[in-house]
């Protein structure tokens, strides 16, 4: 209790720190954080190893029910992962400041978000949950609007971010709020004690409100419309916190939906597995076209959060026929968080890093930067052969678990759940084809070919701060994904603060033993064949010696083996992604905008042609432009009740106040 | 016993037909006199329940609402009034017998709705408490017929002194510092609005449904 109480006041005073004057602000400001992530890794890790939760309370701070801390091994999880991403970020930060996010209202801001996001799973009752998640929820909304006065975007990301999280606090709210009614105090603790009193309606009710909002946070189709707008608009260490922190909050959320309210009916969790399928496919499908590259990211985080929610989907719907599947779901998503949290927020700084050194995001605009920027390129490249699932990378031991718990569970199960498994299983299956398209994509177009542009051909390394920040998050990447046992402890303990763990899974340093379920994986000795492989090509190579490499003939990388004479020979990320786009023409319904200009003199001579293609998100478009132009007429036509009239004005104050005494009397 | 409970019905019934002598008065002169008359009255209610219950502070709060209501409001008053000489509601939104004619549904209306209070503060105080809210309704009407950007601020007024009466009557007074507070916010509230009423003057507004035309 006593280091959470030092860690929140680290926290508030990394945020005073913020008026600092302004040369040294962001270096104490980050000295502090670091403080603070080192504490609340050492709480986390503490509380992983001792296996027992860490409970408080205080009256001192919030009047009438105080604040209640509790951290159990599941939000311990959470809390460490958070502690490594904010740690890199920060780090990152430092560096980045020459870019933006020096002011006093950035660094205050990000010193509060980082607070909040350690703290949100050590909260143990709903007042202090809401009022941490409130916290997090407005200073993150400070950092996307960070550039509110430059680009006309970064307002509109504000306004949607805002909107949407708030909409998705208020459904939380709500759904806390009904439980906390039931129970005999506001505690997690006795919430899930009496949940099970509650009648099957409200049940229902509460865990769609629960899901919804807190899939609204997790960026899950359809409410994911606030994340490529809110991540790309961010400052970079700020949206690696969006993504490799505050979505994963989302995720806990509905995990506690769980752990407050049981299992309950398989339809819901056939619900949360369809939205699951929904966003994977959506994601995936939208990050394989984006030319944005920070676009691009946020939307692999929506797939990201899908493929994690199918796997808490099956998890909630195999509970009852075969409990070894669910324990292994519920450790695969929770496997998975970590990972992508990881390899995300590598992404994300490399793609800040990038900005940094050339102003520029689009990929159109990029290239050659492997020969420039070699060390955030080789983190770049890391992080997205770790998202596209590669072996021996921590984002395929954690795709490899969720996989095999959909094969596993299709054992013995009723007819709807076989058919809802085999979907996702397809979904699966597709989304990871189309992840490594988009991934293929950013880092061909992005990091090797020739520079597109000025500013990328004069890309310069960026300040060794910001090699070190995504540095970390590679080299974690790495690690665990060779020697994926070293978490594994980790994680069934806090997967068995939900569900006892019934996987009878075993993992030694190399790899996971599926146990009664039979399958095994060694990303080690994966990772050595694939070693041992490279030096024997390596080696035959050589023994053709100097005969065979007088033959050798070099060409660019990404250049598909031609000369290049010009850049704008190279494949762009629109060429790339078109043939993909035309196969999905329907469901992407791009817009394209072909303008010729003739010649005045003859109409066989072109002047110019200008073409335009718009990619804008379709469920923005279809779903809420018309729900925005609807509340729009409606507050249009409202107007004709508000005419100025003071007196008109009191009339209906005056109206209302006599009918309630008539109909209360 | 029955001349305190007459006394004190007296000095209740003085309030709220003080709040229709302001409905029923064009000239605004007499209306801020209807004000001070009403303060006047709900001083008295405090002193007489001061008096039954033999609390000092009590009678504090009776001064202190005879000097804020009876005299320093209506003083503020009168200087605006003596700003523009011959002020009238002309042309009340409500003419005045239709006006007098809610004034009694309204009484009516108060008195059903205030049936549970009355049964459960009981005695000669609680059957006093439909007044109270009578004169807050009364005055809310005020507010929503009545032009003048004076009327406005007297129609406030009453609603402050029914909600000041009710609260007498309910609890049988009420802390002095609840009393000081809400007598200080009230204050300073006419204050702001004297001001405002002399810069609208100024600008040649007297009607508030002319401000309309700021209306985008």
């Amino acid at each position: 209790m006593s280091a959470v109480a030092l860690l929140a006041g680290l926290g508030v005073l990394a945020a005073l720190a913020a008026f600092a004057p302004r040369a040294r602000r962001v270096q104490l400001v980050a000295t502090i954080l670091v403080a603070v992530e080192v504490v609340g890794a050492i709480v986390a890790i503490h509380v992983l190893v001792i296996d027992h939760p860490l409970a408080g309370h205080t009256t001192s701070l919030l009047p009438i029910t105080g604040l209640h801390i509790d951290l159990t091994p599941l939000g311990a999880l959470f809390t460490l992962t958070t502690a490594v991403v904010a740690f890199a970020a920060t780090i990152h930060w430092v560096g980045y400041r020459r870019h933006a996010m020096s002011s006093v209202g950035a660094s205050c801001a990000f010193a509060l978000f980082v607070t909040s996001l350690l703290l949100v799973p050590a909260a143990g009752d709903i007042v202090t949950f809401l009022v941490l998640w409130e916290i997090m929820a407005l200073t993150s909304l400070a950092l996307v609007a960070h550039d509110h006065a430059l680009r006309d975007e970064a307002r509109q990301a504000a306004w949607w971010y805002g909107a949407m999280t708030q909409g998705g606090a208020a459904l939380i709210t709500l759904g806390l709020v009904v439980l906390g009614a039931h129970a005999k105090d506001p505690s997690f603790a006795s919430i899930a004690a009496s949940a099970h009193h509650l009648p099957g309606a409200t049940r229902a009710a509460v865990f769609l409100a629960l899901f919804i909002g807190f899939a609204a946070k997790a960026g899950l189709v359809p409410a994911h419309v606030w994340l490529p707008r809110a991540h790309a608009e961010a400052p970079a260490p700020a949206s690696a916190l969006l993504s490799g922190a505050m979505v994963n909050l989302g995720i806990y959320g509905i995990v506690l939906t769980r752990t407050l309210l049981g299992v309950g009916p398989t339809w819901w969790w056939l619900v949360a597995g369809f939205f699951g399928v929904i966003s994977a496919l959506y994601g995936s499908l939208y990050a394989a076209t984006s030319t944005d590259l920070k676009r691009l990211l946020a939307y692999s985080t929506s797939d990201n959060m899908g493929l994690v929610v199918i796997g808490l989907a099956a998890s909630g719907f195999f509970f009852a026929k075969h409990p070894a599947a669910s324990s292994l779901a519920l450790i695969a998503s929770l496997v998975l968080v970590t990972a992508h949290a990881l390899y995300k927020s590598t992404l994300f700084l490399g793609a800040g890093s990038v900005q940094y050194a050339t102003h520029e995001r689009n990929l159109d605009q990029l290239g050659g930067l492997a020969r420039t920027m070699p060390v955030t390129s080789v983190a770049v490249v890391i992080g997205a052969l770790s998202v596209a699932a590669l072996p021996p990378l921590n984002g395929f031991s954690a795709e490899w678990l969720v996989v095999q718990s959909l094969v596993h569970g299709l054992a013995g199960a009723d007819p709807v759940t076989t058919v809802a498994t085999a979907v996702f299983v397809a979904a699966l299956a597709l989304t990871g084809g189309l992840t490594i398209v988009a991934f293929v994509k950013a880092v061909g177009i992005g990091f090797f070919g020739r520079a597109r542009s000025e500013q990328a051909a004069h890309a310069r390394e960026v300040p060794v701060s910001m090699r070190i920040g995504p540095g970390i998050t590679a080299t974690a990447c790495v690690v665990f994904g060779v020697a994926p046992g070293l978490t594994l402890s980790a994680i069934t303990r806090a997967s068995a603060t939900v569900a006892p763990n019934r996987s009878g899974m075993t993992a030694t340093l190399a790899g996971f033993h599926l146990g009664a379920l039979r399958g095994a994986v060694d990303p080690l000795a994966l990772a050595l064949g694939a070693v041992a492989a490279t030096l024997v090509v390596a080696a035959l190579r050589q023994s053709r010696g100097p005969a065979g490499a007088a033959k050798l003939r070099s060409f660019e990388p990404w250049g598909s083996g031609r000369v290049l004479t010009s850049a704008r020979m190279q494949y762009t990320a629109t060429s790339f992604a078109e043939p993909l786009q035309r196969v999905f023409d329907d469901v992407l319904a791009p817009q394209h905008d072909l303008d010729v200009s003739h010649a005045v003199e003859s109409r066989y001579y072109i002047e110019r042609v200008a073409y335009v293609s718009a990619n804008d998100d379709v469920v923005e478009r279809r779903l809420f432009r018309p729900v925005l132009a609807l509340a729009r007429w409606w507050g249009v036509r409202a107007r004709g009740i508000a005419n100025g009239s003071v007196h008109r004005y009191l009339a209906y104050g005056f109206v209302v106040l006599v009918l309630a005494l008539v109909v209360v009397s | 016993m029955t001349t305190f409970a007459n006394a004190l019905a007296s000095a209740a019934v003085v309030v709220t037909v003080g709040a229709v002598v302001v409905l029923w008065r064009h000239r605004l002169r007499s209306i801020v006199l209807a004000l001070a008359v009403q303060g006047v009255a709900l001083a008295v209610t405090a002193a007489l329940l001061a008096g039954h219950e033999h609390d000092r502070v009590l009678f504090a709060v009776a001064l202190l609402v005879l000097a804020v209501k009876a005299v320093v409001i209506p003083g503020l008053l009168v200087r605006v009034v003596a700003a523009t000489p011959g002020a009238r509601e002309s042309d009340p939104l409500v003419n005045v017998p239709a006006s007098l004619v809610v004034a009694g549904l309204l009484t009516l209306a108060a008195f059903i709705a205030a049936r549970p209070i009355v049964a459960l503060v009981g005695g000669p105080t609680g059957r006093l408490v439909p007044l109270g809210l009578a004169t807050v309704l009364i005055g809310f009407f005020v507010m929503v017929a009545r032009r003048r950007a004076l009327s406005q601020v007297v129609g406030l007024l009453l609603v402050d002194n029914g909600i000041a009466l009710v609260a007498f009557l309910v609890t049988s007074g009420v802390p002095v510092i609840v009393e000081l507070g809400s007598s200080l916010d009230v204050l300073f509230g006419v204050v702001v609005l004297r001001v405002l009423l002399a810069r609208l003057t100024a600008a040649g507004f007297s009607d508030l449904d002319q401000l309309r035309s700021l209306h985008d």
